[in-house]
């Protein structure tokens, strides 16, 4: 039940938050902060006690040793039912979501002063949609969630955007709702093949598990899974969406799409795309590898020619995500280990550095490299800070992103030495897009004369605390693996000689 | 003798309400006793459905088919008539410079020449139910009679459907040469020869046009534009309902099959409603025009289900039309309460809702549902009804048609979330805005509110629909 009231509290407070604007316009962030608070101490708790003991002895996903499960018949007809279940990843993304979301209604709080009733209940709307997405386990209720988080972005987007925000949000929603349209037709066909193959009709995933469509049907079922997620997490050549609807997104909005979003995507493909086509999923790797490394080196050198702050922290998302991508598709547990981390760290640093541009935005009322420079004389903290979280994504050595990257070029060195020497040449132009961002924005003179307002008490301590996650992740990242590795262990198709000791050092 | 009338208790409550009617019209002209008496009679014949269902003979089986799902498709016909004259009352305001009384008489005519077309054993019956609907419809299209662009869309509908009655009639004749009967049955047992198939044509011309799929839906734009909101969410809805209710008739009778070459017929239309519909009503300016188009592209995905057959397509194919009910109608009437039979012309671009969003919250929630429901999103009820089209082509290997669905799908993305859009927009001038100076009564807040539920509702809890429906449809 507990996993209902995940989803239950978001939604709950997001019908309180949209009214509440008509009493005060504080109310409505008064109320999304309390609702991510619940929702936070209702998830931590999880993996002590019982959960703990659970986590340390890895299973069968058949035998249902999970944290928490949840299920309720919802549509028996058509074999649909509320099925909830939380392991280890699922725990961290929830986490991850909530804290992130935490932080995209602080940093609102002064951004948004327009309907922010109507702003919070979108904003707690789509969390509850991407909880919802973590915690699917019937793949019928997997894609209504999925569907559910885009329409309050779209609005979010839409109506609180910046200048040609109408077009980003309606390209957004295309691109998104195109392929989980695809997705849908996969999942109606697995589940009538399914049908054939044993005379029930059901949507859920454990059952669905033992499919395991081969051949040319089973490909095509699997790329309807494969393409959704290669355009929401993005990958090169269906990145098109992102980095316009980044740029006009505002920076709750961006901070979300970026930090939480894309992170469906890579828990899809570890989840779903892999598991469920064993076969197929092999078959597909060549070209997802392929794809992930051309990613990278695509979105580090797109970056490095933006003038656009926001843009260019966009487009080096990209070339972030072509690291999990490599990362799922080389089927090596180190890998998976580095993607999970990867993806957290991603999820904080890229956070950071949304919610960086915007204060940059909120202070100078640009986005744009040439007209700012010598920052650091006029706001030191935000220029130190912005600093940190650049060097963080750039995957500086005793930082999350450093440890999710190295443990993926591992991994990933294992199965293919060329993909892997191919990747890490990706981090030199990393490096120089990082580099030439500092240089431009916070270096050198100052072309003109601004306003001198730092980040005051809100903004640092939100930064401190965005920072010390980014430093934790990468000193000790072990209890984030230990919490990972069973999910991964039984995820994960074929147990490479890798897998055993990454395990037995989590435990 | 009430036993023996159990089966066919709502139709002849109907036949007795506009009987009543015309009798209360010659002693007096009263809006409210009209509207009274229509209004009762339609609730009387619907609650009188579930004992016509229980009913264990049939006292007309020569001229009607009184069974549990003819009668459910009948149900719906009479609850969606239901909705359409609560819409027209709040339409239909005082200052119109013309008498009131006639229009729910109009309405409920048409619904009992729908009725008696849903029900139909025979073609006689079919057609004297077809053309009760059809002129009535007239009427009501052309109401306000001195709105220019009403009497011209009557003027169309009369010519065009005239036309393509007169196409049935002649299918009707065809086939009454070749059998010798007027019944459905020997049509149906007699095979493939010249006659019949040309016959099966010639009527499936005239569902088509009803159903307005491609290329039978030049009508639809014009008409649906030109008539008064209430009357055009009667044109959209009720005669696609007799029509489906008709087909899954004859497609249920014992010796019914699809030759291939029809089916494949049904399937190019059917691709061509889904693109055509879809891409025309990118370029709309008129959220009626837009309905318009979007109800091709829908009728379109029906056809889907209608093909793939079997138990998952016919449970998809019911589904879908009482969705396609609920939120079409709910579409004309948020353009009708926000619009009035006196005034000049109807809130019907789609700049009158600039910001709706912002001065009527709650209207622009119900509209932003409905159309995330005709455009396939959850958690509305149009997002379940597509999974059923979608199930139902996947599980008949339909690929083709299954990857138009989604590639139109897609399309039709743009002009929903457009609509969207602009009701979110800040609102140019509150004064100058006909959403935000129009006074919406108590029951129109209440009709929109249920229609809004509804779509919420079945949308998030789909499995109530499905149990009712299939109680109903066995």
């Amino acid at each position: 039940m507990i996993l209902a009231w995940l989803l239950i509290i978001p939604l709950l407070g997001g019908l309180l938050a949209w009214p509440a604007d008509r009493i005060t316009p504080m109310l409505p962030r008064a109320i999304s902060l309390a609702t991510l608070l619940l929702e936070l101490g209702l998830i931590l708790p999880l993996v002590h006690g019982s959960g703990a003991a659970i986590l340390s002895a890895p299973s069968p996903i058949t035998s249902g040793r999970w944290l928490a499960t949840f299920d309720a018949s919802w549509i028996p007809t058509l074999g649909i039912s509320i099925r909830l279940d939380l392991d280890g990843l699922s725990w961290l993304l929830i986490v991850l979501t909530t804290i992130i979301g935490l932080f995209a209604v602080i940093v609102s709080w002064r951004e948004i002063d327009h309907s922010t009733g109507f702003f919070h209940a979108n904003l707690l709307w789509s969390l509850a949609g991407s909880i919802g997405v973590f915690l699917a386990l019937d793949l019928f209720l997997f894609f209504f969630f999925w569907e559910v988080m885009l329409v309050p972005m779209y609005f979010i987007i839409a109506i609180w955007g910046h200048e040609h925000r109408r077009r980003a949000a309606i390209k957004f929603f295309l691109f998104t709702q195109g392929s989980g349209l695809l997705m849908l037709l996969s999942i109606l066909a697995l589940a009538f093949l399914h049908q054939r193959q044993t005379g029930v009709l059901t949507f859920d995933y454990v059952t669905l598990l033992a499919s395991q469509p081969t051949g040319r049907l089973g490909t095509l079922i699997m790329l309807g899974f494969f393409i959704a997620f290669l355009v929401k997490l993005p990958s090169f050549p269906v990145h098109i969406w992102l980095p316009d609807t980044h740029t006009e997104a505002p920076t709750a909005g961006s901070v979300i799409l970026a930090s939480i979003l894309l992170k469906t995507a890579g828990y899809g493909l570890m989840r779903f795309a892999v598991p469920l086509f064993t076969a197929a999923a092999h078959h597909i790797a060549p070209i997802a590898m392929a794809l992930g490394t051309i990613s990278i080196f695509y979105g580090a050198i797109l970056a490095y020619g933006q003038s656009d702050l926001k843009k260019l922290v966009a487009y080096s998302s990209i070339s972030h995500m072509g690291f999990v991508l490599i990362g799922i598709y080389s089927f090596n547990a180190l890998a998976w280990q580095g993607a999970v981390i990867l993806m957290i760290a991603h999820g904080v640093s890229t956070g950071a550095l949304f919610i960086t541009v915007g204060s940059i935005q909120h202070r100078l009322h640009t986005r744009d490299l040439t007209r700012m420079g010598g920052l650091w004389t006029d706001l030191p903290r935000l220029s130190s800070f912005g600093t940190f979280f650049v060097v963080a994504s750039m995957g500086l050595p005793g930082l999350g992103n450093f440890v999710g990257e190295f443990l993926i070029l591992r991994g990933v060195y294992a199965v293919s030495p060329t993909i892997a020497i191919l990747a890490a040449i990706g981090l030199i132009p990393a490096a120089l897009y990082s580099l030439i961002a500092i240089q431009r924005a916070f270096h050198g003179e100052a072309n003109a004369k601004r306003g001198t307002h730092d980040f005051g008490t809100r903004e640092t301590a939100m930064m401190l605390a965005l920072g010390a996650a980014v430093i934790w992740l990468g000193i000790d990242p072990q209890p984030v693996l230990k919490i990972a590795a069973p999910s991964i262990a039984v995820l994960l198709p074929i147990t490479h000689a890798a897998a055993i000791p990454a395990t037995r050092r989590g435990t | 003798m009430m036993t023996l009338m159990q089966a066919a208790a709502p139709l002849l409550v109907l036949a007795l309400t506009v009987t009543a009617m015309l009798a209360a019209l010659a002693i007096r002209r009263s809006f409210a006793v009209t509207i009274g008496i229509a209004a009762t009679g339609l609730i009387l014949a619907t609650i009188s459905i579930p004992w016509a269902l229980a009913a264990r003979a049939n006292p007309f089986p020569s001229l009607f088919n009184l069974t549990p799902d003819a009668l459910g498709f009948a149900g719906l016909i009479l609850l969606a008539g239901l909705a359409t004259l609560i819409l027209a009352t709040l339409y239909l305001t005082r200052d119109l410079p013309l008498p009131r009384e006639e229009y729910p008489l109009l309405l409920v005519l048409a619904t009992l020449g729908a009725f008696a077309m849903a029900t139909s054993a025979g073609f006689i019956t079919l057609f004297l139910g077809l053309e009760t609907m059809t002129i009535a419809m007239i009427g009501m299209i052309a109401y306000p009679r001195d709105r220019p662009e009403a009497e011209e869309a009557a003027l169309k509908y009369l010519v065009l459907s005239g036309m393509s009655s007169a196409i049935v009639l002649f299918g009707i004749g065809l086939a009454a040469l070749a059998t010798g009967h007027l019944t459905f049955a020997p049509l149906l047992a007699a095979g493939p020869n010249p006659i019949i198939l040309t016959a099966l044509a010639l009527i499936g011309a005239g569902a088509g046009f009803k159903l307005s799929v491609v290329p039978f839906h030049i009508w639809v734009p014009d008409i649906y534009a030109g008539a008064p909101a209430p009357s055009a969410a009667y044109v959209a809805v009720i005669p696609k309902i007799a029509v489906i209710a008709v087909i899954l008739h004859l497609l249920a009778m014992p010796g019914s099959t699809v030759s291939p070459i029809l089916a494949s017929a049904v399937g190019i239309v059917a691709m061509l409603s889904m693109l055509v519909g879809n891409l025309l009503a990118l370029m709309q300016e008129n959220l009626k025009r837009v309905l318009g188009y979007s109800s091709i592209a829908h009728l379109g995905y029906l056809l889907i289900a209608l093909l793939a057959a079997g138990r998952i397509g016919r449970a998809g194919v019911i589904f879908y039309i009482v969705t396609y009910a609920i939120t079409v109608i709910g579409a004309f009437g948020v353009i009708g309460v926000l619009s009035r039979a006196g005034s000049a012309r109807d809130a019907d671009q789609i700049d009158d809702l600039r910001g709706l969003f912002w001065h009527r919250p709650l209207l622009a929630t119900i509209m932003t549902l409905i159309l995330l429901s005709l455009a396939g999103i959850p958690p509305a009820i149009g997002f379940i009804a597509k999974l059923y089209i979608m199930a139902a082509g996947v599980s008949a290997d339909l690929r083709v048609l299954t990857a138009t669905l989604v590639l139109s799908s897609v399309i039709g993305l743009f002009y929903y979330l457009r609509i969207i859009l602009v009701m979110a927009l800040k609102p140019a001038d509150r004064a100058e805005a006909p959403a935000s100076v129009i006074a919406i009564p108590i029951t129109g807040w209440l009709t929109m509110a249920g229609l809004g539920a509804l779509i919420l509702g079945f949308g998030i809890a789909p499995q109530s629909l499905m149990t009712l429906l299939h109680a109903v449809f066995k």
